[in-house]
């Protein structure tokens, strides 16, 4: 540290090693993983049904290993680029090294919206919960659900403000509780404890593939819902004390437990509800897994669901919350937005105007919208980022191949994963046409018009140079 | 190459760009919803002739599980027969194609461009 | 009244104090510290210092 001046007027001892005010290290591997699954999981709890809605329960299946494989080869390739570009912004910090400003400018916006929204369509189904709750306890008026949406995102907003080891701790208690609820409900209804309820061969009698094969494409639509969010390990790198084994290891660990639950979800589920009521998630089943438990005639298990969907609503809006933030704010940092915004709170550590100007974007959508056209520009703005990926890693690896920088993981098959991402890209470009072509070309739409408007005048207060901090050589073909 | 030195930004300028962007983003949201234009609504085209749970397609495990959760046969009607239409046109898939090769055709090629003019800097040229 | 209109209420007040707890405390922040020194962070500084700290282990300060 010899180039720190210790008598600097702009230094006041306050941050790390008594210099500058900056993020505090102090996340585990643990806390990568519940900031992942805590992120994802409710995704079990609510939405991916649309999935068998779309195309039937088989359908939903096909879609959720699909889903599966394509959120398998997100996690290997972040994981790779992201032991090396470790760094609050995650996949935004990624595109600014590896293909251009423009591009990073885009990926952080897709990081916020995408998590934004998420955290919108969180808190509105937490306020539905508190109806659900209101109305199974005798309150004979209809519930006014706004005041607890607005606590949901409020109270987690605070839980961040104040720093970043208490958020993601509640998130890793509050989300192991939501995991082993979906553990428990299929270990007591599928029949490996006591008598088994699953009657699978009779619900899907008739109604094996309603629209048939297109219906199986349409499913990828919201077959992503089953994984979305996990990507957002990375933006934990800064406050991570060992980036290049903890992220990996977090996101690895993540997307096996997710695979593991979004299957035991489908089998619970499929086995219990007929295809119809599972796939309706706006006049059926809002809750699956709770209405699994509801017909499962197990008091306990009522509760327990009832608890675990809860849980995983407040454990993604409380990650998507500290994603967001640490986007907007890496933002802030280099002046693609506001330089204000690049602010560390002194004492909590926290990017506190960035999670403070957040809170009434969050607000606006969640009492102004529905929650289907909710989830549906969250899992644009997912997608979008998604097919970014392996344009990222394919750069990544001609600009620097293996041997010019040490990776703290590298993923096996390079280019295989990038191709089958891009191609599933492609699949579920087309389910997303299938139902919501305009909000696809709107949004698509806006991108092309903020990247213009980024270019052509945002674009001058960034530092050209400087805005490239990681310690690489030059890149090949420059 | 000299360096490049970006201007210093005032507070009303960071606040406009903030307005701009949020504005863009409300607008991309809310546009497809006020013009009607947004989602895909399932509809009922083939309504049963009885309210029966045969008539309805429901064999008898199906039917117990509907009846469990609180529905009669009139109640689940339009939840069970209400289907999407997955038609489009040829027109509008070439269109969405079209929108998003620009789209990353645009963002790739201003990228590569200012991704140069750092690159030159940083290492020097 | 029953039970959840007094949770409505609380939750209405909850709200409200956490929000006004974040304004208020992200104001003082504001006026109390310079801008040089809210805004001081840096991407990948941090990285070099580790890196450094481990290379070097005796340049530690």
């Amino acid at each position: 540290m010899a180039d720190v001046d210790i008598t600097s007027q702009t230094m006041d001892g306050m941050g790390p090693h008594g210099t500058k005010v900056g993020l505090l290290r102090v996340l585990g591997p643990a806390h990568v993983w519940a900031l992942g699954v805590g992120i994802v999981l409710v995704g079990e709890y609510m939405g991916w049904n649309f999935a068998v809605g779309k195309g039937g329960a088989y359908a939903a299946l096909i879609a959720c290993w699909f889903a599966g494989i394509l959120y398998s080869c997100v996690a290997m390739i972040d994981s790779e680029v992201t032991s090396t570009v470790a760094s609050a912004g995650g996949q935004y910090t990624q595109a600014k090294h590896i293909i251009g400003p423009l591009m990073a400018f885009n990926v952080g916006l897709y990081l916020v919206f995408a998590y934004t929204m998420l955290e919108a369509a969180n808190a509105i189904t937490a306020g539905y919960l508190f109806s659900v709750v209101a109305s199974m306890t005798g309150h004979a008026a209809e519930l006014d659900q706004r005041p607890f949406i607005i606590l949901v995102i409020m109270f987690l907003a605070w839980l961040n403000y104040r720093g970043v080891l208490a958020t993601l701790t509640f998130n890793l208690v509050i989300t192991a509780v939501a995991f082993c609820a979906i553990i428990v409900l299929f270990l007591s209804t599928s029949g490996v404890l006591g008598g088994g309820i699953m009657e699978h061969a009779a619900l899907f009698e008739g109604h094996e593939l309603p629209y048939g094969w297109i219906g199986v494409l349409a499913a990828m639509h919201f077959g992503l819902w089953y994984y979305l969010g996990i990507e957002g390990t990375t933006q934990a790198a800064e406050e991570v004390r060992s980036p290049a084994r903890a992220l990996p290891f977090g996101t690895l660990a993540g997307i096996m437990t997710l695979l593991i639950a979004a299957t035991l979800t489908w089998y619970v589920c499929s086995g219990i509800l007929p295809w119809e009521y599972l796939g309706d998630g706006v006049d059926g089943a809002v809750a699956p897994l709770f209405d699994a438990a509801r017909l499962s005639g197990s008091t306990a298990l009522v509760w327990l669901l009832g608890f675990g969907t809860l849980f995983a609503t407040l454990a993604s809006a409380n990650g998507c919350i500290n994603d967001a933030s640490r986007a907007w704010f890496a933002m802030g940092r280099d002046k693609y937005l506001p330089g204000w915004f690049g602010a560390v709170h002194p004492r909590y550590r926290t990017p506190y105007r960035a999670i403070v100007f957040l809170v009434p974007i969050a607000l606006i959508f969640a009492l102004g919208a529905p929650l289907d056209q909710v989830i549906t520009f969250s899992i644009l703005s997912g997608l979008l980022g998604y097919t970014f990926m392996p344009l990222n890693i394919i750069m990544f690896r001609r600009k620097w191949p293996l041997e010019t920088i040490k990776r703290g993981y590298e993923h096996p098959f390079h280019p295989i994963p990038a191709i089958t991402l891009l191609t599933l890209c492609g699949v579920t470009f087309f389910a997303v046409f299938l139902g919501y072509g305009t909000q696809l070309v709107a949004m698509i739409g806006f991108y092309i018009v903020v990247s213009l408007w980024f270019h052509f005048w945002r674009y001058r207060f960034v530092n050209r140079g400087a805005q490239f901090t990681m310690p690489w050589p030059k890149p090949r073909g420059y | 190459m000299a360096r490049y030195q970006p201007p210093k930004q005032g507070k009303t300028s960071q606040l406009i760009d903030v307005v701009v962007l949020v504005v863009m983003t409300i607008g991309a949201l809310f546009v497809p919803l006020w013009l009607n234009m947004a989602g895909a609504a399932k509809s009922v085209t083939n309504p049963a002739t009885e309210a029966t749970w045969e008539a309805l397609g429901q064999n008898a495990a199906q039917a117990a599980k509907y009846e469990a959760l609180g529905y009669t046969p009139e109640t689940a009607h339009d939840l069970i027969l209400a289907r999407f239409d997955y038609g489009f046109s040829g027109m509008a898939l070439l269109t969405m194609v079209a929108v998003i090769l620009l789209y990353y055709f645009l963002i790739l090629r201003f990228s590569e461009v200012e991704y140069r003019e750092v690159i030159s800097e940083k290492f020097g040229e | 009244m029953d039970l959840w209109i007094w949770l409505e209420y609380g939750a209405w007040g909850l709200s409200a104090l956490l929000g006004l707890h974040m304004v208020f405390d992200w104001l003082r922040t504001d006026s109390t510290y310079s801008e040089e020194v809210l805004t001081s962070s840096r991407e990948g500084e941090i990285e070099a210092l580790a890196e450094q700290h481990k290379a070097g282990g005796a340049h530690h300060g």
